[in-house]
């Protein structure tokens, strides 16, 4: 156990946790974006910004990456927090002025509209996609491609690999801003990723005849699974 | 000392400007590119204006358009936040700027500084912040006065701390990103570019890049050669095979630099043969270093690609002895790198080494004996003499075969070890002893064989020429260490008897082959050398970047008849110094433990030689790599005129 000052109050947090664990555990809110509890945390988005005293001096850091070190003063509220996330929601919204989430926690923090403009884009690379699709679902079909020297990309990009995507969705779910969407329609379901769009066949229930769910997804739980071929020749609800 | 009439560098301002004339200051490097003054010079650690005619804004909107370019995208704050900025730039020197705008641009370039992600961003918008603190009144100019910039040329450099003290100068901050992203062939792609021994380099280099990580000076650097091992095993790239061109290269070694120099040669289109005495390809990394450390078939599997491009290699081959150089120049090789490494033991001093005629050993020979196959009968006990890798690679190849005590006897103390720090404590938790401040003064022989050593005590004196404490010895201190066998390591030295035959390629004082050190060119046309043969025994990765560099004069010099350098490599040292500065500009860094690849048991390396460290698995890459700063740093320099 360890031992840190979280707004004053004395918190105890477990080895491993981080500043956001432990001060959820306090019942202490720290604002996040890009952050979700059954993911690895990335801090992409510099939502969660809080400002720490180590060593005694004052720095900015993300809760959700920091690890709850014995001895430290996090401060989630102060001037220079607040400041720092006002920063990270001015340009979030320039980039994506659309998105409710980022329009409702820029509205919590007085940012109304920012100062400059840019491209817009849907996406904002904070990566939650990525993450779930490797952590959760295992297909490791969407790739994050950054810039760097001599790299031929004009912008960073998250890119979909429609070889290895199994049609599951849990891209569209967890994207904060909407930048990936679901639709399914009669036998085929459509995912819209900034990279394009992808297809992916339904399988048709034997005995409802509804489609219910894409048939590369269904493949790939019955491989990794080891399930027997045929088991979801009907649907759940007809199968209950 | 510079002539400056400004300077912010490492937060340091100087200010001359309203005075009559630039005032010399104590600057860290000098402010000389290419033979040429330096007018203005910005990066990380901020700006320095020699020449008050430099536009400062112009200057400051071309650096951050760089800065852009390489801004990854991992954070809001530095990416979005670095496009915010160069945009208002643009907006400023487009005639559409607003005095808000300087507002706007320091409190963002504060916020990136405080709270970007990584080092790059944080650390590229010092010198803007800056140029608006400090040439308000020029940014003014743009604002108010509504001036066009002059259309000025700047020079563009980007490196980091670790690709500077890389002498390949590889993209370590592109790899581990790469690597962190599970994009293994693009990761290999990238390093073969300035390494084409990644599964080699990523087993055993020194890695020079870690020692200059910048978060030795926040927790440990980051582990850069085990995460290069990982694309190199877990992907394979499809190199096209290829028919060799016309133009003809002979290259004498094939070692890494001989190698590096054929690949590139190869890719290039030069019909290149390399010629080796030993019965097969690899030079010191196949007869020096063992397979525990480097299993053979990595080796095997980099040179038979550069095989695949068209390179023809004649083993058994001694120049000199089976071929002469002039009878080379007579088949219509117009060029000749001479890459022979250094292979040749020196022999440590001893009274008596004449009586010893059976177990005293030289290391280098010990080790190319055991790598090329030879049979070597264990003994119960031997020693070493010497502390850097080869005592080392012999005494824990020496455990393997199954000699009983192995004692590694060393006349400096730990401190001055040059063997790498992994290797000694590797060596020792398998077994090996350590007799620290002694040195073999006679062997003590029976019947023609070695019985036993008589040693001396040493104490460490004042520094020497290598900076290390000079060890003297102890008057009266004699002891005598029971030994069937000595190997002596105690250093290397080029074999340059080939050369023997009245060639005139000039030999330096120390016995290596001199050259030009940026062209690679030897006293004599066409010939050039680099390596070990030139440098005296160094490392793997020292040779494959001459190799690279060789071959790119080689190039110049079959193409144009002569070598023409490039400005970096003639700039020496102003970029070099403030390159290889581990200073940060940045904000906190949590400190995170550095990860190793998993090891073998050391009871599962008794008596066999496989490889001690294992591949890092993808997720332990991805981890450890998280870990990269990512300090790129870009550097621009105005030169020329402005018009």
């Amino acid at each position: 156990m360890v031992k840190l000052t979280i707004d004053n109050k004395v918190v105890e947090a477990e080895e491993g946790m981080t500043i956001l664990d432990a001060a959820n555990k306090a019942g202490i809110r720290i604002p996040t974006l890009c952050y979700h509890e059954s993911l690895s945390s990335a801090g992409s988005c510099r939502v969660c910004s809080v400002e720490i005293i180590t060593d005694g001096t004052s720095g900015l850091i993300t809760a959700c990456n920091y690890p709850a070190e014995e001895g430290l003063k996090v401060r989630t509220n102060s001037e220079k927090a607040i400041e720092a996330r006002r920063l990270a929601l001015e340009l979030l919204m320039a980039q994506r002025p659309h998105s409710d989430l980022i329009q409702k926690l820029a509205k919590k923090l007085g940012v109304e509209e920012p100062r400059f403009t840019l491209a817009q884009r849907e996406c904002i690379l904070c990566r939650l996609c990525v993450r779930a699709c490797h952590e959760i679902v295992g297909a490791d079909a969407i790739t994050f491609i950054v810039q760097g020297l001599d790299r031929d990309i004009d912008e960073a990009t998250v890119v979909h690999s429609l070889e290895k995507c199994i049609g599951c969705d849990s891209c569209a779910y967890i994207c904060p801003t909407k930048a990936i969407t679901v639709a399914d329609a009669g036998d085929t379901r459509v995912i819209n990723t900034p990279g394009g769009k992808m297809e992916f066949k339904l399988k048709k229930c034997k005995t409802c005849g509804k489609y219910w769910a894409p048939e590369k997804q269904l493949d790939y739980i019955v491989e990794k699974w080891q399930l027997e071929p045929g088991i979801f020749d009907t649907c759940p609800d007809c199968r209950a | 000392m510079s002539e400056v009439i400004f300077s912010s560098w490492a937060g340091k301002v100087v200010d001359n400007r309203g005075q009559k004339g630039a005032k010399a200051e104590k600057l860290e490097f000098p402010l000389q590119y290419n033979g040429h003054q330096v007018r203005a010079f910005m990066s990380w650690n901020g700006f320095v204006v020699a020449d008050g005619g430099v536009n400062i804004v112009g200057m400051a909107h071309s650096y951050l358009k760089e800065v852009e370019k390489l801004s990854c995208g991992e954070c809001t704050v530095g990416y979005i936040g670095i496009k915010v900025m160069a945009g208002i730039l643009d907006r400023i020197i487009s005639e559409q700027g607003a005095e808000d705008d300087l507002d706007l641009l320091r409190w963002l370039g504060s916020g990136i500084k405080e709270n970007a992600k990584c080092d790059f961003c944080a650390s590229a918008v010092t010198p803007v912040l800056d140029t608006v603190n400090y040439y308000k009144e020029e940014y003014l100019k743009f604002i108010i006065g509504k001036i066009k910039p002059p259309k000025a040329t700047y020079i563009v450099r980007v490196t980091a701390p670790c690709m500077e003290a890389c002498p390949a100068h590889q993209d370590v901050p592109g790899y581990v990103e790469l690597i962190r992203n599970r994009r293994y062939t693009e990761a290999l792609e990238l390093i073969r570019r300035t390494n084409c021994f990644p599964g080699v380099t990523g087993r055993a280099c020194v890695a020079f890049c870690e020692a200059n990580c910048v978060r030795n000076d926040i927790d440990s650097p980051i582990a850069i050669r085990a995460l290069k091992r990982v694309p190199a095993d877990l992907t394979s790239l499809k190199i096209k095979k290829r028919k060799a061109g016309k133009q003809k290269v002979a290259v004498i070694g094939a070692g890494m630099a001989g190698l590096a120099a054929s690949y590139n040669l190869a890719l290039m289109g030069y019909k290149v043969t390399v010629y080796d005495e030993q019965p097969s390809v690899g030079g010191m990394a196949l007869v020096g270093i063992p397979p525990y450390r480097l299993s053979k078939d990595i080796l095997e599997k980099e040179i038979d690609i550069i095989r695949g491009l068209g390179v023809e290699v004649k083993l058994n081959t001694r120049v000199g002895k089976d071929i002469t150089l002039e009878q080379l120049s007579g088949e219509g090789f117009k060029t000749i790198f001479i890459a022979t490494g250094a292979h040749l033991g020196r022999e440590f001093d001893i009274d008596n080494r004449k009586e010893a005629s059976k177990g005293l050993v030289d290391g280098v020979e010990f080790l190319r004996d055991f790598n090329t196959g030879k049979k070597i009968e264990p003994k119960d006990r031997v020693i070493i003499v010497g502390g850097g890798n080869v005592a080392i690679d012999c005494a824990r190849t020496c455990l393997r075969l199954g000699f009983k005590d192995v004692t590694i006897v060393y006349r400096r103390s730990r401190a001055e070890m040059p063997g790498k720090k992994e290797e000694v404590e590797e060596a020792e938790k398998e077994g090996v002893k350590i007799h620290f401040l002694a040195v073999p003064v006679k062997v003590l022989t029976k019947g023609g064989g070695v019985v036993g050593a008589e040693c001396i005590r040493m104490e460490l004196g004042e520094p020497d020429a290598s900076g290390r404490r000079r060890p003297i010895p102890v008057k009266g201190s004699e002891f005598v260490l029971k030994t069937d066998m000595i190997i002596s390591a105690i250093g290397e030295a080029p074999d340059l008897s080939f050369l023997a035959g009245g060639e005139k390629i000039k030999i330096t004082e120390q016995g290596t082959i001199a050259v030009d050190l940026s062209s690679y060119q030897t006293s004599v046309q066409g010939v050039f050398s680099g390596g070990d043969c030139v440098t005296g025994p160094a490392t793997l990765i020292e040779a494959i970047a001459a190799g690279n560099r060789a071959a790119a004069s080689i190039d110049q010099y079959l193409r144009l008849g002569k070598v023409t350098l490039s400005g970096e490599d003639k700039a020496g040292s102003m970029l070099h110094d403030i390159a290889l500065s581990r200073r940060r500009d940045g904000g906190i860094i949590a400190r995170r433990l550095r990860q190793s690849p998993e090891q073998l048991a050391i009871e599962d390396r008794k008596l066999n030689f496989n490889e001690v460290e294992k591949c890092f698995t993808p997720e332990a890459a991805a981890n450890e790599a998280e870990r990269c700063l990512r300090c790129y740093r870009v550097m621009l320099l105005a030169v020329g005129s402005e018009k």
